[in-house]
């Protein structure tokens, strides 16, 4: 008897639906397309004689052009003045600052012949560690981006830097009312730079506006503790996490210094894991990581906060509040308070809302608990998030009146997601001289004067503060691609300060931050970074809280008691839709849903079927005055019951990828925040109707693509059943027979380790895999008809707890659609990488006709294009589906027209890697361009290769290391390791396939039993007298 | 030149000097790497003509010459500062790396008057075939011409015997009837018999051999030449003359493909390498006292005034646009610097004969199977190499003395195709 939970892909799965059923059973869900191939201009959907010969005579025809046989010239075109660093087909490095979002990790750009072609987080760095985001990686395509303005625009027409400068000094020199809206800017040069533009125009000041504000906690900050700042968070330090809805791992400040701090104290090997409560209403992936998860409703966080505060005080000895009981399934403020308690000083509570009483009841928490000085570092404040949502209200009411006369836009777009974007675009008219300097032309963009588009950051100098005295430097990668300036360039220019932002960054450095000469200068540029010493951590203790907030937190909860509530969300990867446009963005899925190139309402079962809602139902949204039509419904297990989620970030109307070529892709949901208490609320609790619709749709969904047909792929146990036995949740082990002899590897064997425990589903390593091995983006159609093309998937599980017995579900029961004993708001959640497994005894390998796909000695499953002919048999014969068909060409294709559909959009394409055309099979290759270039490396410095030497893309940039690739015949290797460690497994290892990819049985530090009751402990040795047993006794994987 | 060869040999061995085949090669290797580039042995190029340079200046006064030019001029050297003002104060590079021992054999391998004594150094570890195809194109032409004095001695034979025949037919009519109704009924009953009585087999038999003759034939087509692109000598913006570089002059390859050894791309050298030398040879002797008109087209890329010996400011330079002779399809990939550097190929073995190229043309088919052939052949230099520690420990428990490149998985697909 081995884990004793049924998992789950989705709600089609469980309900056995009947698209799910017919899909399930065919291996593609389409025939060949060759009824679209063939379609004429009007539509008509056939294939007649005169076609046949149409195509049959050009396939004649074409055949005897390509007999002529014309050798088509092929220019090599050197330099004529080399630069000394550069060696054509060598990647030369160069470390800056990721500028896709304002959190400044650090990282690494590869360039190739002078254009980047890929971005890896910087290892060195000590604060983000080597990790990057999806959307970093995707910012790359940023640079490429066909819509980015090529020079400044004046009403909208082209116009010349010339002209535009004259005249925007000008404006100025006559403006007397003149504002700077900036999003979080944490540049000390730029701060410098802007000051000097003050000087010169003493009547300017800087509004800064976040689309996501943090404004409640820096106020809440400055009131309890007298310090306007976000604090720095160190999650390795704490052993207690309990979160209210931040979303730590996924959107929420800075999630990849989080990912690395939270899952360091997450190793089972250690004995000893931290312990993360998690309150959320929509299922994040931070609260799909946790390990209690307890749903709530966005008014209740105030209640439950308050409920823990006065167990905390009552503990501690300080005052208590009064409070009605809550209504909260299981005994989470007593297991809450408890554990905290337990944990004083190495315990850290956090919350994601930007309501100012609800961030300062955390404050007492944490302060109560001593966690100020140690988790919670206030000295060594974060410059990362911002926000100012009052000083903004103040701002359009100003413009409003008519009070200003120039504004500049820098880093933000208001038109888009500012909640009365009406009220703000009526106002902006009163502004004699608008300027926005975003690089594309946006929605606020559209509506300003001038646009002086910026440089994207890797053809920028910057520099950074993303925490203080952690300074990192952007520097050029590229020279500019367009005839764009750097914001400080002209600010510069504009306050009458010809010198160019290097020379001003450099001295401002050496004067200020690195108070030293040219070495040191270097030495920082070299490193991307440069770390003052940091100020030691202070405790400190909050004022004591009023009775108003608890009162607030009363009625706030007794009032919506009843209420259905709304709570909007950012998506990993998307976030508040700056990066709308990047394709590699929109076509990664969510890592819970698992939709892309949409929004939607997420709204759980109990929830929707008091609505009579179902999935891919419409429906119209009414919040207060704002109404939303045409929002699909997707049912999502999780959800906090009597609440919806819809993420922002979508509905955008520029832009080709983000609009969907003006067809429009999901709804904006900024309309529906609102201005409450002086901060932005993303949340309603009032007046929130649903009204269904006739009209149905389609949500382009990729984790139903596959069935694993109730297959034990999934392994896990608490951390308590791990520690009586390594191998609990994993004592399982198939018996065995080969019909194959065995591969010999004498030289390298590859192979990976997948740390379940690890893998929190945040997506990077598909959009790092995207960029460095050129898989083609295929659009919201082809994903519809499962035809993605991601290489590497993060498959997504749910398992459901029975109501009546309150234990996970077993897979003695199937459930059907009636059963009303599933408690669908407590799911637990596992998310799996999947790549091709590089079995050694590789299905797909035997049903190849034409030994396209076949066995290399150092353990590979290699594909090879040129060979392949299409049948698709191996596809058929994966047991993993990680096989991708191309089913289109497409590059140079008009119905895929996203960046491999232009020559600038190419240029992101790793030379390293063929591009593959239509009609053959791909997947993943374990990044062999990267194997055999470092060991040409090692050849060519004549040594050994060591372990760690390659490593794969997806590895590479993962945040919680939760990929480890090398060499399984060398002994002392990571893997050899981790492939002896009594966690791992392989994925159906009845078949004796032989993955090269190990899993490693994810481990829950919760109280309660996961892997149920377990054999004896199982050593390897005599697995394979196990094995016998296991068979005999019929408890076996294949039931 | 034989002659003088034997001279040279016979004056160093009776004047005593140490001169093994060893140093002269090892003197050869050195010159070709790090001198060609400036000098010749027997012509002036940007430095001087370098035959019989024992001659003027002592070993040692060399030996310090080389190792640090700059230290001699301004040492007050007479002879070095008359030198140096003869080549417009242009320094020679210092050489500080080679040893006293290296430039004695470097100046041995002077005094032999660069006659090439051995071959490289190291194990030639491929050899590629020579030809390709089964007939040289030479060959070819032959067989045709063959085949058509067949053809007409063929149709002579025909002539004659048609005029015999008449002649004969003539002289005794009465045989020549029953010939021709013997002929006339044999015809019937075989030539046309299978037409005749099976008119579909017949047709469809005819078709079928046809279509195999000319698929055969299309096949065969399609191997051997569809993109491939052997004998391809594209004309090249600049008349560059590898015969004269590469082979009179012996300037390494890699002084000008420089990244050949590093990484995948052999590289085309840009105009500024060009340039290094090509500031000071003008080859004006051949154009009656003006530039070579090729060499005024690098000089019309790099904006380089020839006359004042100045580059001309604020030129728009223009890269020079060279054709490429060997391109290997997408889905392949070469990477210069393994066949180079680790497994020690010379670049004729993939580029043929260059040094006596004046117009350089693609040599080898360079298909597939020209590749894996070499592979199956080429043995791996596992002695000399750390990464192959474990492979040369393992091969030498099995008394083995060698592994190919094919055994050691250089077969494999995604050696290549990735």
């Amino acid at each position: 008897m081995g884990n004793i939970n049924k998992y789950w892909k989705g709600l089609e799965e469980l309900n056995n639906d009947p698209k799910f059923v017919a899909n399930k059973k065919n291996e593609f869900a389409q025939g060949i397309p060759l009824e679209e191939v063939l379609t004429d201009s009007d539509g008509e959907m056939q294939s007649n004689r005169r076609d046949f010969l149409k195509y049959f005579g050009f396939s004649i025809s074409a055949v005897a052009l390509a007999a002529c046989n014309n050798t088509p010239v092929k220019n090599a075109i050197p330099y004529i003045i080399k630069p000394e660093n550069i060696t054509p087909g060598i990647p030369n490095w160069y470390a800056t600052t990721c500028g896709a979002c304002s959190t400044g990790c650090s990282i690494l750009v590869k360039t190739r012949e002078g254009r980047p072609v890929k971005i890896e987080g910087n290892a060195e760095s000590p604060v983000f560690k080597g990790g990057v985001c999806a959307t970093g990686h995707a910012s790359l395509l940023g640079l490429y981006d066909n819509e980015r303005l090529r020079l400044p625009r004046k009403d909208n027409n082209e116009s010349t830097w010339a002209t535009v400068d004259t005249e925007i000094t000008q404006a100025l020199a006559s403006s007397k009312n003149i504002r700077i809206v900036s999003g979080t800017n944490t540049s000390p040069s730029t701060k410098k730079i802007i000051a000097e533009f003050t000087a010169k125009y003493p009547s300017t000041k800087v509004v800064g506006y976040e689309a996501i504000s943090y404004a409640a906690l820096i106020e809440a900050n400055k009131r309890a503790f007298g310090k306007a700042v976000v604090p720095s968070f160190n999650f390795e330090k704490a052993k207690v996490i309990v979160s209210f809805g931040a979303d730590f791992l996924g959107t929420w400040i800075s999630p990849v210094e989080f990912t690395k701090g939270w899952s360091k104290n997450r190793k089972a090997e250690d004995k000893k894991m931290s312990r993360h409560m998690h309150f959320e209403s929509n299922l994040s992936i931070t609260g799909s990581n946790a390990d209690y998860r307890f749903p709530i409703k966005p008014s209740m966080e105030g209640a439950v906060l308050l409920s823990i505060y006065n167990k905390i005080a009552t503990a501690t000895g300080a005052p208590t509040f009064s409070i009605p009981t809550i209504e909260i399934a299981l005994n989470s403020i007593d297991l809450t308070a408890k554990e905290l308690l337990a944990a004083k000083g190495e315990s850290l509570v956090i919350s994601g809302s930007n309501n100012i009483d609800n961030q300062l009841l955390v404050a007492s928490i944490n302060s109560l608990l001593g966690n100020i000085g140690t988790t919670i570092d206030l000295d060594n404040y974060s410059n990362q998030v911002s926000g100012d949502d009052a000083g903004f209200e103040a701002f359009v009411n100003e413009m409003e009146s008519g009070a200003i006369d120039t504004v500049l836009f820098y880093n933000t777009n208001p038109a888009y997601s500012y909640y009365n974007a009406d009220k703000f675009k009526q106002a902006l008219k009163k502004v004699k001289t608008t300027i926005t300097t975003n690089s594309s032309t946006d929605e606020t963009g559209e509506l300003c004067k001038y646009q002086t588009p910026d440089n994207h950051y890797l053809e920028s100098w910057n520099d950074s503060e993303p925490k203080l005295g952690y300074f990192g430097l952007t520097q050029p990668t590229i020279t500019n691609v367009f005839t764009t300036r750097q914001v400080q360039e002209s600010l510069l220019k504009w306050a009458g300060n010809n010198s160019d932002v290097y020379t001003y960054i450099k001295s401002n450095w050496e004067a200020n931050i690195l108070m030293a000469g040219e070495t040191a200068w270097n030495k920082a540029l070299h490193d991307g970074f440069f770390i003052a010493s940091p100020k030691v951590a202070s405790t400190m203790s909050a004022t004591a809280l009023s009775n108003d907030i608890a009162n607030k937190a009363t009625v706030n909860y007794t009032t919506n008691l009843k209420n259905t509530e709304l709570k909007l969300y950012t998506k990993v990867g998307l976030g508040d839709g700056t990066h709308a446009n990047n394709p590699w963005l929109q076509e990664l899925p969510d890592p819970i849903s698992k939709a892309c190139w949409d929004n939607y309402l997420t709204i759980g079962k109990v929830t929707a079927d008091q609505f009579n809602l179902k999935q891919g139902d419409v429906v119209t949204l009414k919040a207060g005055k704002t109404t939303i039509e045409g929002l699909p419904i997707l049912i999502q297990p999780g959800q906090a019951n009597s609440t919806i989620g819809l993420a922002m970030g979508y509905g955008k109307l520029k832009g080709k990828v983000a609009s969907n070529f003006g067809k429009g892709l999901g709804k904006n949901a900024f309309g529906l925040v609102s201005f409450e208490n002086n901060t932005f609320s993303y949340n309603a609790s009032n007046g929130i109707t649903l009204t269904k619709t006739d009209d149905g749709y389609e949500l382009p969904l990729t984790q139903t693509h596959q069935t694993i047909e109730g297959r034990n792929l999934l392994r896990e146990a608490s951390l308590n059943e791990y520690i009586k036995n390594p191998s609990a949740g994993n004592n399982e082990h198939a018996h065995i027979i080969s019909l194959w002899e065995e591969h010999d590897s004498k030289g390298h064997k590859w192979g990976m380790a997948i740390d379940m425990n690890a893998c929190t589903g945040c997506g990077s390593c598909v959009v790092s895999c995207s960029a460095e091995n050129n898989v083609p983006v295929v659009g919201r159609k082809e994903i519809l008809n499962s035809r993605e093309m991601h290489w590497i998937r993060i498959d997504r599980y749910y398992s459901f707890k029975n109501l009546a017995t309150g234990k996970p579900s077993t897979k003695e029961k199937e459930y059907d659609n009636k059963d009303n004993n599933i408690d669908f708001e407590h799911v637990t959640v596992m998310h799996q990488p999947m790549m091709c497994q590089h079995c050694g005894h590789a299905p797909c390998e035997t049903v190849c006709p034409v030994l396209a796909t076949v066995h290399s000695s150092e353990g590979l499953n290699q594909m090879t294009y040129n060979r392949c002919v299409g049948t698709r048999y191996c596809a058929n014969n994966c047991p993993y589906k990680v096989r991708r068909f191309n089913w289109f060409k497409y590059r140079e294709n008009d119905d895929f027209d996203f960046h491999f559909n232009n020559d600038l959009g190419r240029m992101v394409i790793n030379p390293d890697v063929t591009v593959r055309s239509r009609g053959v099979m791909e997947k993943c290759s374990f990044c062999v361009q990267r194997i055999q270039a470092s060991k040409l490396k090692a050849k060519i410095e004549n040594r050994k290769m060591v372990d760690g030497d390659v490593k794969t893309a997806c590895q590479q940039s993962c945040p919680a290391d939760a990929l480890i690739f090398g060499d399984m015949n060398d002994a002392t290797s990571e893997i050899s390791k981790l492939f002896k460690n009594e966690r791992k497994y392989v994925l159906l290892e009845e078949y004796n396939v032989q993955p090269s990819v190990g899993y490693m049985t994810k481990i829950r530090n919760v109280d309660e039993s996961i892997a149920g009751e377990q054999k004896a402990p199982v050593k390897h040795e005599e697995k394979h007298e196990e094995k016998h047993e296991a068979h005999s006794n019929d408890s076996h994987a294949h039931s | 030149m034989k002659l003088n060869k034997l001279l040279f040999l016979l004056a160093a061995f009776f004047l005593g000097a140490k001169l093994t085949m060893a140093d002269v090669a090892e003197g050869e290797k050195l010159f070709n790497a790090n001198c060609t580039s400036c000098h010749a042995i027997n012509d002036k190029v940007v430095g001087p003509a370098l035959k019989d340079v024992d001659k003027r200046q002592s070993e040692a006064w060399l030996i310090k010459w080389i190792q640090n030019s700059q230290a001699v001029i301004k040492s007050g050297d007479e002879y070095a500062n008359k030198l140096y003002k003869e080549y417009n104060q242009s320094a020679m590079t210092a050489f500080p790396q080679l040893k006293d021992d290296q430039v004695k054999s470097i100046l041995a391998y002077i005094k032999t008057g660069g006659a090439a004594t051995t071959v490289e150094n190291g194990t030639p570890t491929a050899t590629a075939k020579t030809e390709d195809g089964f007939y040289s194109q030479g060959m070819q032409i032959g067989l045709l011409i063959f085949a058509v004095i067949l053809l007409i001695i063929i149709f002579i034979l025909t002539k004659i015997r048609k005029v015999v025949g008449k002649i004969h037919d003539e002289k005794y009519p009465e045989e020549a009837d029953e010939i021709k109704i013997h002929w006339k009924q044999n015809k019937k009953s075989t030539r046309f018999k299978l037409f005749v009585k099976h008119p579909v087999v017949g047709t469809l038999a005819v078709g079928a051999l046809l279509t195999v003759v000319l698929g055969l034939y299309g096949y065969d087509y399609g191997q051997t030449k569809v993109g491939v692109q052997k004998g391809y000598a594209p004309v090249q913006p600049i008349n560059y003359s590898h015969e004269l570089h590469a082979g009179k002059y012996k300037i390494n390859c890699q002084y000008c493909h420089s990244s050949a050894d590093k990484g995948k791309q052999a590289s085309i050298p840009s105009a500024s390498t060009c340039m290094n030398c090509h500031t000071y040879v003008k080859a004006k002797a051949k154009y009656n006292g003006k530039v070579s008109p090729e060499i005024q087209k690098i000089y019309n890329a790099v904006g380089y005034d020839a006359q004042n010996g100045t580059y001309i400011a604020g030129f728009k330079q223009q890269p020079i646009k060279w054709v490429r002779i060997h391109n290997l399809p997408d889905h392949a990939y070469f990477n210069h610097a393994q066949h180079v550097k680790i497994g020690k190929v010379e670049c004729q073995a993939c580029h043929g004969p260059i040094e006596t190229m004046k117009v350089v043309s693609q040599q080898r088919s360079l298909q597939m199977g020209w590749c894996i052939n070499c592979h199956r052949e080429a043995k791996v230099d596992v002695a000399n190499n750390d990464y192959y520690e474990k492979l040369h420990k393992d091969l030498k428990a099995s008394n083995k003395d060698f592994i190919t490149v094919a055994q050691n998985g250089g077969l494999e697909c995604a050696k290549c195709h990735y």
